[in-house]
């Protein structure tokens, strides 16, 4: 999975492609976890995401309580796949998605 | 032997070193000072011959010779000349010494050195042809001021001579004949071959020396210690791996070969230090992987895995499996009865995989059937066991699940989704197709979610199929996903069949789908047939 990231102040996006899995969440876990300080605007953009597995989800519900403290998140550009899961996982109740 | 073996392939190699720099450096050197040497002389006897032919001529008389080439008539003069020539001869140790009138195609003699007749030696008037270049050399000299003419010869007739012509003029100043002198140089040849073998000679002398300081020097200071080093790299494979720390090795060469084996020493304790940590870590894991397998026995033996499961109940007929991706998984199912008319079953998700997700999967299950023993509903259980799963969930995990109640005598099915799969349920006589619950929030996910229930009348031989994602997200080598509609083709493909064979043909499908890729998620599924409430199927009968 790649990752890329743009800060502008207080806002950080980071554009997500690739497999959202168990062996690649842990990167987005580690990128979240030491970039997130500070940030009141975080937006997860998907519109390269091609696969979002439990694990990932783990990982974005983290963000959200985490940001649901420090300001908000939004989740933009996601695709009919990836929107499936956040239906059937009642995701789509919780973010806040574009 | 080993010693033996190390001195057989590096000295050879050293002392054939040492012979190739000799034989280069007098190979190189001899001849070069050799023509030196050679140059020098021909330089040194070219000069001597032409000043004892100078000097002849200037003491002879020119205007003599004259009457000597005509006549062939010999005088006291002559014989004076003849001795001063023989004498110069002998004292300077020259070859030949001689005055002759070049003409056209010989030379005619006047004087030469030595007695007539003896020797070879020429008489007044014998004519002699040229050798070796000497015709336009002399030729040349026989004029005045003529040049210096000196010529070298080195031929097997008259060997290696260095000749020197001077002409000899009358008292008009006119060249009347050329006072020649030849050395012989074969001593030059000789003292040359002296040098070259001394040299060869000496250069072997300090070759031997140096061949045999050097064999001992190497050997001692790179053979031995080399040799030592090796056997004890041999020992420390065969005998001494266990001891390792006590390894010590006494070389003390001070240069790079005591480095390495400092550097060998180092690795040596280095290595035992490794292997000390590699067995503890090695033995932590294989106490892990005991305890991992432990924990799937334990993991497989909380859910429900004796079929038929309830064989004295026939108003239903369950089915259920779980097929592991790794070793302990966070899928599960379970089905119970609350009461004599009530079945509950639950199908669920823990996200991620291995102990974290086991051991949260196994609270999940616990609460989920202790808050469904109490008779609450769907709604209130997942509600309940949200807030529960939600206190001290450090490690952000959760849980989907979907839970149904079945009411046995009526067949009204009250179910409730925490963000799960989308159920399959096929009416009797027709086909299987989802059932696009309402879905709430997944379980731990947030405090007090709310959560909708809704009702299904089940008919006798209904039958419901529930899954987890491993089965929709089976992907196989062209990470192509399984997904629902080859679920529910397949599903229909068995479409009569009971929860126990239905469910092994879905897993056998997915496995022809997956082919040779590795399995990512547990596959976990359960099948009810509601076959009817037992009054009413005896009502019938």
């Amino acid at each position: 999975m790649d990752i890329r990231k743009t800060k502008e102040g207080a806002a950080l996006t980071l554009e997500l492609e690739g497999r959202l899995d168990t062996t690649t969440a842990p990167e987005l876990e580690a990128e979240l976890s030491g970039s997130l300080d500070g940030v009141t605007e975080l937006t997860l953009d998907m519109e390269k995401l091609a696969y979002l597995s439990s694990a990932g989800l783990r990982v974005i519900l983290g963000a959200q309580k985490r940001m649901n403290k420090q300001g908000k998140m939004t989740v933009r550009h996601v695709n009919e796949t990836i929107m499936e899961v956040f239906e059937v996982t009642g995701f789509v109740d919780i973010l806040n998605i574009e | 032997m080993k010693k033996t073996h190390w001195n057989l392939r590096l000295q050879p190699k050293l002392l054939l070193g040492l012979v190739i720099m000799a034989a280069v450096l007098v190979t190189a050197l001899t001849p070069a000072i050799a023509q030196l040497y050679r140059g020098h002389m021909e330089g040194y006897y070219s000069d001597l011959a032409f000043d004892q032919a100078s000097i002849a001529a200037r003491l002879i008389d020119g205007d003599s010779i004259e009457h000597y080439y005509r006549t062939l008539e010999k005088d006291e003069y002559y014989e004076e000349v003849r001795q001063y020539l023989q004498t110069v001869r002998e004292e300077m140790g020259l070859e030949y010494f001689y005055v002759v009138v070049p003409e056209d195609e010989v030379m005619v003699y006047i004087w030469d050195a030595g007695v007539a007749g003896v020797d070879g030696v020429c008489d007044l008037g014998d004519a002699d042809a040229y050798y070796g270049g000497g015709n336009e050399l002399m030729h040349a000299a026989f004029a005045p001021d003529a040049p210096e003419t000196i010529l070298v010869t080195n031929n097997e007739e008259y060997g290696y001579l260095a000749s020197a012509y001077v002409a000899i003029l009358d008292s008009t100043g006119t060249p009347a004949a050329l006072a020649s002198v030849d050395i012989s140089m074969d001593m030059i040849n000789q003292q040359i071959r002296q040098f070259v073998y001394l040299t060869i000679l000496i250069a072997c002398g300090v070759l031997l020396v140096s061949v045999v300081v050097y064999y001992f020097y190497v050997r001692r200071i790179l053979i031995r210690p080399l040799g030592t080093l090796h056997q004890a790299t041999q020992e420390l494979v065969q005998h001494e791996m266990d001891r390792l720390e006590d390894f010590q090795l006494d070389i003390r060469t001070g240069d790079e070969v005591e480095e390495l084996a400092h550097a060998f020493q180092y690795m040596t304790v280095e290595l035992a230090e490794y292997i000390r940590n590699l067995a503890a870590v090695t033995a932590e894991k294989e106490r892990i992987g005991a305890e991992l397998e432990v924990a799937t026995q334990i993991q497989a033996s909380m859910l429900p895995c004796i079929f038929p499961a309830f064989p004295e109940r026939r108003e239903f007929d369950i089915y259920a499996s779980m097929t592991p991706a790794k070793e302990v998984g966070g899928d599960f199912y379970d089905f119970f009865l609350v009461d004599d008319n009530h079945l509950a079953m639950v199908i669920a998700d823990v996200s991620g995989k291995g102990v974290p997700a086991a051991l949260f999967m196994v609270i999940a299950k616990t609460l989920l059937k202790n808050s469904a023993q109490t008779g609450s509903s769907p709604k209130e259980v997942l509600e309940r066991v949200n807030n529960q799963l939600c206190e001290n969930n450090d490690a952000e995990m959760f849980v989907t699940a979907w839970l149904g109640i079945l009411d046995l005598t009526t067949g009204s099915l009250l179910a409730a989704n925490a963000g799960h799969e989308y159920p399959a349920l096929r009416r009797a006589g027709g086909e299987f197709e989802l059932i696009k619950d309402k879905h709430g929030f997944v379980l731990a996910g947030m405090e007090g979610s709310r959560y909708q229930q809704y009702e299904l009348k089940l008919e006798p031989g209904d039958t419901l199929f529930v899954y987890t994602d491993g089965v929709a997200e089976a992907t196989d080598a062209h990470e192509e996903l399984y997904g629902t509609d080859r679920m529910l083709k397949a599903l229909n493909r068995r479409v009569d069949a009971a929860p126990e064979v239905l469910l092994p043909w879905i897993k056998e499908d997915i496995d022809a789908f997956v082919g040779e890729a590795p399995q990512f998620d547990d596959i976990t599924m359960l099948g009810l047939r509601f076959i009817g409430p037992v009054g009413e199927e005896e009502g019938k009968t």
